[in-house]
């Protein structure tokens, strides 16, 4: 028999019955069998002593309670006193409310036996209970993969992870270097666990679920992490924080306390700023008091070095600006955040807003340009809306209030319109909308709404007592919905109650009386008028809280939600893909086929563009009757309104599809669809090919033969395929597996660019709205800058790319003389420095390139397909190919792809190039500084690349299409 | 004490057959022979049995040191239980009643296996090399014993295929789920196995036997299907051939895709360069008379032929498809890596070697100095400290694990599976 058990668990127990038997069991049921149970029982009062000493009776030799004689108030002391007693050559912590995983002790000590650490370190989960159930990992990112540590100085980032939970300790080297939980003091955690970091010799790491910390939904109970609220726990962080930075200057560890000064701005005061809105002014100044000379004591750098809006929030804190601070730290948590501040603009630059600017380093924390806040889409941004006065005439009421304008993006001619909403709480659809009128004033929005709750709101009563208020702002056909605030206190709103009529008579109630959220927004709270009303309430009250009506009302709850969940899940099986899949290959596409029905894609339906759209416009301009759908993704905003507009992936996209007689785009129909014998397929494709393409690709060439097939069938759906030149039928051709018969028309998109705008009033007239809207009239030179795709992560498109050269010094070198238009690839968003408008300008929003192409005096490019489009026009090109940082492991993978790559293009683009290639932002100045010498230089280059890579298209490709297909004795695919 | 018995544990290394030629029978046979030499007695169970058996015989012929089992004599059930997935599926009796048949006949195994365990002396071990095989031993009895369940193939690999549900469910239970590298135990304890752990292959061969005469070829051993990419490296052989009449590409192995294979080589017009060597019963020898080793995998686990290799010093082009690879080749000092389904990459790194003998002779040298941890007796060291490890202090107690709340389930932290159409088993 072994002396000495491998592990002691320490059970740390207060008041906590119920759960602490399944703390214990988790900790017996290890796979690993020599593991000792030491419960440390912080005096409850609840019957907690006599389960621990039941458990210790009944595993003698195993468990051991022991009793502490006063309640400690904190997790230090039991602990300390665990670790005392323990006999085991590791020690793991666990509380009485969480659970260890099977193979927690088992993985920590092969662990640990592997690599000889001090420490090890395995994942903790969050197991959140209640209605909202779900796992979150703490620190996902410090777990990806074992790693080892000889100091944590090698890997300061651990620090993040301050749980003395999800770790195992060898019991020696916690006894040797007298390592104790603090006892006076919440978040003891916070300082042994940078004690222990700093003092192992060697830190061990494990991506395994070891800690299950469950969180309670309910906050009736809440735990010592949880009550966040009390100011003493503030006071007890910081002064946990003071101290170590005491262990950190101990050991001369500058770079940890940096570390934890930057973790502390990003996460910890956030926590603390979340949940001040709805506190009290007493409260705000106590919590200003403590916060700010902490703040105002961090190293400078500290803020620099942290995410920009908890900096921003840290800095006003320390500036004593608590409520620029909230909005801040509520900005930095949400997912679709509300936006309080007002930015302001400087000298091309965006501000959070204007109040600090000037103090101290306001300048640069304040910046929030690279935060793209002005370049999102307006329906991703809140702006911050309050009530300002809400007014009662008789039975009639009338809401007005503010909505914010950051930046003016609103612009003042937009198409306003809305409504207010009421909804119940607890049934989200039984909404009342009453419409809103809007209007700019100054630089804010303001709108009015007449309440008329009497008649429109009719509560049931007693069950749906609390009302939201929102608003719903349409901006251009944008849908933006709002919360809405209540500013200085709710005066001039919350005095004013509505009157309605519940359902169940005015014994439930007579008014609506609106009042503040803890959040700070406008809700109404159904209240009683009668003298009835509250000894009813009353009654009902004591009824609700009945044991028997409470159990009814729990099943009568259950059954509701497993019904709508069934619902929810019927649903999805019906409308998912699959099944709209299954049941066109099976039954819609045996409908009959209706003559003369096209459906044109293009981009997976993203964009109105490209050839789908010339191929469009020349049967409309050539008469041919057809019926047009084009089918659209997202917004059906600038697709043309003389065809049937269909959504790509609905049920009509798919019947549209079934029953055409033609197919037209420039990417791909759902895979998996089948084509029938009837339809023909006109494959378009969006461009001559300079990187490789389908079976040329690595990635495909390694893909299983299920994947092969899928792609193979889906281009064998192809009865035609438009080519440009014999290298297209070279590269394309093959590298996709097409095996359609070739169209050498070229690209209808091309015509344009071949003979030019003249003859075609309607793209003149396109040309001269763009013009207008991209303000290119001053005579200046236009640039065009277009880069091809630019993968992240995992190959997903880059979500929000800077430029890759410095847009401030071309806009001050040659600002003068050109103007600058940003069109990344149409998967890919780049944001364009918004102040820097006079000579750069964003262009991702304009659909189709081709106008774009003729309106732009010079091309500058990397490997975009547009290279091949803008030769046709002999104008200037230059490629600015700068080299790609190294890429960054995809998510949910510890590695970032290795081994050498081939080059990837069809062809030496620098051999070729019909302009110089150039690698660094001084050749691009310099290039486009000598245009003319780009211009002539290359004449002979262009003349051979327009001639080799666009050899079919001679201006009539469109033409050639519906000649081909829709004129007079076509033959059919 | 179990430490204390230490030596001569019961180890049962269940497969799903255990009689077939494969890379998995090979090593269970491998490993069976190492623990036997190491006093343990192993017995090999394998759930059905071949048509023709192979002989896995020792090197020199010798009687095997350990016990070989059958449950069953064949096997033409379904291989998998029933799931019927749409209403028409469950009112098909038919279905219904081959199940019942079928779990019948794996009750019926997995008694079988309930008596062979029951024979076990304390401290026994059950290592099951399949998932597949794992339905009979979660059945079965195993009082007493460590399970412990293996994936021979990467994460990304299982994730493509019908096992990675069945891995999931059926390994969750194990004492331990090993993989074959560090990085996919990794990837299965970030999907949620809190049991994975990993546990390499052990070499069969003695690393650095240097080869007296090396001919002009490029060779390429393993089964001539999709998965194993040989189509890759006709196609990075023709780009190349040309330039280098005098070297060959020899293909060992055999598969269904062998046809398919030789009508490329014969499109591409290298018909005449590439050799189609068959199945060889002396790999080392094969690999000891090429120059250059060529793994174009799409899918791996550790691979044996690339380890075999690179004990014969051979220096190797790999397409960097699993972490089994990674594991053994460091790009540039003992091999090369070139990223997966890159043939124009590929086709240049042979290149390479084959024009530069000093590159070969260098990336080779330093080859079998990156085997050596798959020595036996290093992967024998880490199997009993795993055995010691899993038996050490009391057998732990009879206490149902704690109910998990509603709505907790292991977080799958990863991407959805990517399913495969084929089962593999």
């Amino acid at each position: 028999m072994r002396v000495r058990p491998d592990v002691s668990v320490v059970v740390i127990a207060y008041n906590d019955a119920g759960r602490l038997p399944r703390a214990v069991r988790s900790a017996l049921g290890q796979t690993l069998g020599g593991v000792e149970v030491v419960i440390v029982d912080d005096a409850s009062t609840d019957g907690t002593g006599e389960a621990a000493d039941r458990f210790a009776a009944a595993h003698p030799g195993r468990v051991r309670a022991v009793h502490l004689p006063e309640n400690s108030g904190g997790c230090g002391r039991p602990r300390n006193t665990g670790v005392e007693l323990a006999r085991g050559d590791r020690v793991m912590f666990l509380d009485s409310d969480d659970v260890l995983d099977r193979h927690a002790c088992l993985t920590m000590v092969a662990a640990a036996e592997e690599t000889g650490a001090d420490l090890v370190s395995g994942l903790c989960v969050r197991s959140h209970l209640g209605p909202k159930a779900r796992e979150t990992p703490w620190y996902p990112r410090l777990y990806r993969r074992r790693a080892v540590h000889d100091s944590v100085l090698d890997h300061p980032d651990l620090l993040y992870d301050t749980l003395s939970t999800n770790k195992c300790y060898r019991r020696d080297f916690l006894l040797d270097r007298g390592l104790r939980f603090v006892e006076d003091l919440h978040y003891e955690d916070l300082l042994f666990s940078a004690e222990a970091y700093l003092a192992a010799d060697r830190i061990a790491v494990v991506p395994h679920r070891v800690y299950t910390w469950y969180v309670e939904a309910d906050a009736d109970r809440p735990s010592i992490s949880n009550r966040r609220r009390e100011l003493r726990n503030l006071a007890d962080r910081l002064e946990i924080h003071r101290r170590i930075d005491r262990v950190f200057r101990a050991h001369g560890a500058a770079d940890l306390k940096a570390a934890k000064d930057v973790k502390f701005v990003n996460h910890d005061l956030l926590l603390y700023l979340d949940d001040l809105r709805a506190r009290d002014e007493e409260y705000r100044r106590r919590f200003l008091e403590l916060a700010r000379p902490y703040v105002a004591g961090l190293d400078p750098g500290t803020l620099a070095a942290a995410r920009r809006l908890p900096a921003i929030a840290a800095y006003m804190v320390g500036r004593g600006d608590l409520e620029g601070a909230i909005s801040a730290a509520e900005f930095a948590r949400k997912k679709i955040p509300e936006l309080r501040a007002e930015l302001v603009e400087h000298e091309g630059r965006v501000y959070w807003g204007e109040r600090h600017l000037r103090d101290g380093p306001g300048r640069e924390i304040l910046d929030v340009t690279a935060l793209g806040i002005h370049a999102r889409p307006l329906t991703e941004l809140r702006p911050a809306t309050t009530a300002t006065a809400l007014r009662r005439a008789g039975r009639r009421a009338r809401l007005t209030g503010l909505v914010a304008n950051p930046l003016g993006r609103v612009p003042a001619g937009a198409r306003l319109r809305g409504e207010v909403e009421l909804r119940d709480r607890r049934h989200r659809r039984r909404t009342v909308r009453f419409p809103a009128e809007f209007a700019h004033r100054g630089d804010a929005i303001e709108f009015r709404a007449g309440l008329d709750t009497a008649r429109r709101v009719r509560p049931i009563g007693l069950v749906d007592p609390l009302w939201d208020a929102r608003l719903i702002m349409r901006v251009n056909g944008d849908r933006l919905v709002l919360r809405i605030g209540l500013a200085g206190g709710g005066a001039g709103v919350t005095g004013v109650p509505l009157p309605v009529r519940p359902r169940l008579t005015r014994l439930a109630g007579t008014r609506l009386r609106p009042y503040e959220t803890e959040a700070g927004n406008l809700s109404f709270v159904l209240e009683g008028g009668g003298l009835l009303t509250e000894p009813f309430k009353a009654a009902l009250r004591a009824l609700r809280h009945s044991p028997a009506f409470r159990r009814a009302w729990r099943g009568l709850r259950r059954a509701e939600r497993s019904a709508r969940s069934l619902r929810a899940a019927l649903r999805r099986r019906l409308t998912a893909r699959k099944t709209k899949i299954a049941v066109f290959n099976r039954v819609l596409s045996r409908l009959p086929v209706r003559k003369g029905t096209v459906v044109f894609e293009s981009h997976l339906g993203k964009q109105y563009s490209d050839n789908p759209k010339y191929i469009y416009r020349e049967l409309r301009r050539a008469g041919v009757p057809v019926r047009a759908y084009w089918s659209y993704e997202g917004s059906p905003k600038g697709f043309p309104k003389d065809a049937a507009l269909v959504r790509r992936g609905s049920w009509a996209y798919f019947r549209a599809l079934a029953r055409a007689e033609f197919w037209i785009d420039n990417q791909g129909f759902p895979e998996g669809l089948r084509k029938r014998k009837a339809t023909t397929y006109l494959q378009t494709w969006h461009g001559s090919a300079y990187k490789l393409m389908g079976f040329d690709q690595p990635a495909l060439k390694n893909a299983t033969r299920a994947e092969q097939q899928r792609f193979r069938r889906a281009v064998e759906r192809y009865d035609c395929f438009l080519v440009r030149s014999a290298h297209d039928e070279r590269t394309l051709v093959p590298g996709l597996g097409v095996t359609a018969e070739l169209l050498p028309a070229g690209y209808p998109r091309n015509d344009p660019l071949v003979r030019g705008s003249g003859g075609d009033p309607e793209l003149a007239r396109e040309l001269a709205d763009l013009r207008r809207e991209l303000g290119l009239d001053d005579g200046r030179t236009v640039v065009l800058y277009a880069p091809t795709f630019r993968g992240g992560p995992g190959g997903r498109p880059v979500a929000r790319a800077g430029l890759p050269f410095d847009a401030a010094r071309f806009a001050a070198e040659l600002g003068g003389e050109q103007i600058m238009l940003v069109r990344p690839h149409y998967l890919c968003r780049t944001v364009v420095p918004r102040g820097l408008r006079h000579a750069v300008r964003a262009a991702g929003h304009i659909a189709d390139v081709t106008p774009l192409l003729l309106l732009a005096d010079v091309l500058v490019t990397d490997y975009s397909s547009v290279m091949f489009d803008y030769a046709l026009l002999d104008r200037p090109m230059i490629f600015y190919t700068p080299p790609e940082p190294e890429p960054a492991p995809p998510p949910g993978r510890a590695w970032a792809p290795r081994g050498r790559e081939s080059p990837g293009g069809y062809f030496d683009l620098a051999a070729h190039a019909p302009g110089p290639v150039v690698e660094d932002e001084d050749a691009l100045f310099g290039a486009l500084c000598n245009l003319d010498a780009v211009r002539d230089d290359y004449a002979g280059a262009r003349h051979a690349f327009a001639d080799r890579y666009g050899e079919h298209d001679q201006g009539t490709a469109a033409a050639a299409v519906v000649g081909r297909f829709f004129g007079k004795g076509a033959r059919r695919g | 004490m179990a430490d204390a018995r230490g030596r001569g544990r019961d180890v049962f290394i269940v497969c799903n057959n255990v009689e077939e030629m494969g890379g998995v029978q090979q090593w269970a046979h491998g490993l069976a022979r190492l623990m036997s030499g190491r006093g343990h007695r192993v017995i090999l169970v394998g759930i059905t049995r071949a048509q023709v058996p192979h002989d896995f015989g020792g090197p020199y012929g010798e009687a095997r040191p350990y016990k070989v089992e059958h449950l069953h004599e064949t096997w033409t059930l379904p291989a998998l239980p029933w799931r019927p997935r749409t209403f028409r599926a469950r009112a098909d009796v038919r279905a219904r009643l081959r199940d019942g048949r079928r779990a019948a006949a794996v009750r019926r195994g997995a008694e079988r296996l309930s008596e062979l365990f029951a024979g076990a002396r304390p401290g026994g071990v059950v290592i099951v090399a399949q998932v597949w095989a794992m339905e009979w031993v979660d059945l079965a009895r195993t009082r007493g014993l460590r399970v412990v369940g293996m994936c021979h193939e990467s994460y990304q690999a299982s994730r493509r295929s019908s096992r990675y549900a069945r891995v999931r469910e059926l390994y969750a239970g194990a004492d331990r789920m090993l993989a074959l590298t560090a990085e996919d135990a990794d990837a299965w304890a970030r999907d949620g196995m809190a049991n994975a752990d990993h546990m390499p292959n052990a070499l069969h061969v003695r690393p650095g036997s240097v080869p007296a005469e090396r001919e002009p070829v490029v060779v390429c051993v393993g089964r001539l299907a999709h998965e194993k990419g040989v189509d890759l490296a006709i196609e990075a052989w023709a780009a190349i051939a040309e330039r280098h009449p005098e070297w060959r590409l020899r293909l060992y192995g055999t598969g269904p895709r062998e046809d398919d294979l030789r009508a490329q080589a014969a499109r591409l017009g290298v018909a005449g360069s590439v050799e189609f060597a068959g199945v060889t019963a002396d790999v080392p020898g094969a690999l000891g008379r090429a120059s250059v080793f060529a793994l174009p995998s799409r899918q791996e686990g550790l691979p044996m032929a690339l380890l075999e290799a690179m004990a014969a010093g051979l220096p190797a082009v790999a397409f960097d498809c699993a972490p089994g690879v990674r594991d053994l080749v460091a790009d540039g000092r003992n091999g090369l890596l070139v990223r997966a389904g890159d043939t124009a990459a590929f086709a240049a790194e042979l290149e390479r070697l084959i024009t530069d003998p000093a590159l070969r002779a260098r990336l080779g040298g330093e080859a079998p100095r990156a085997v050596r941890r798959f020595d036996p007796e290093a992967v024998l060291d880490r199997w009993e400290w795993l055995f010691g490890l899993l038996h050490r202090g009391l057998p732990p107690l009879t206490v149902p694990p704690p109910a998990a709340p509603r709505g907790a389930t292991a977080p799958a932290l990863g991407m959805d599976p990517v399913r495969d159409d084929r089962l593999d088993l």
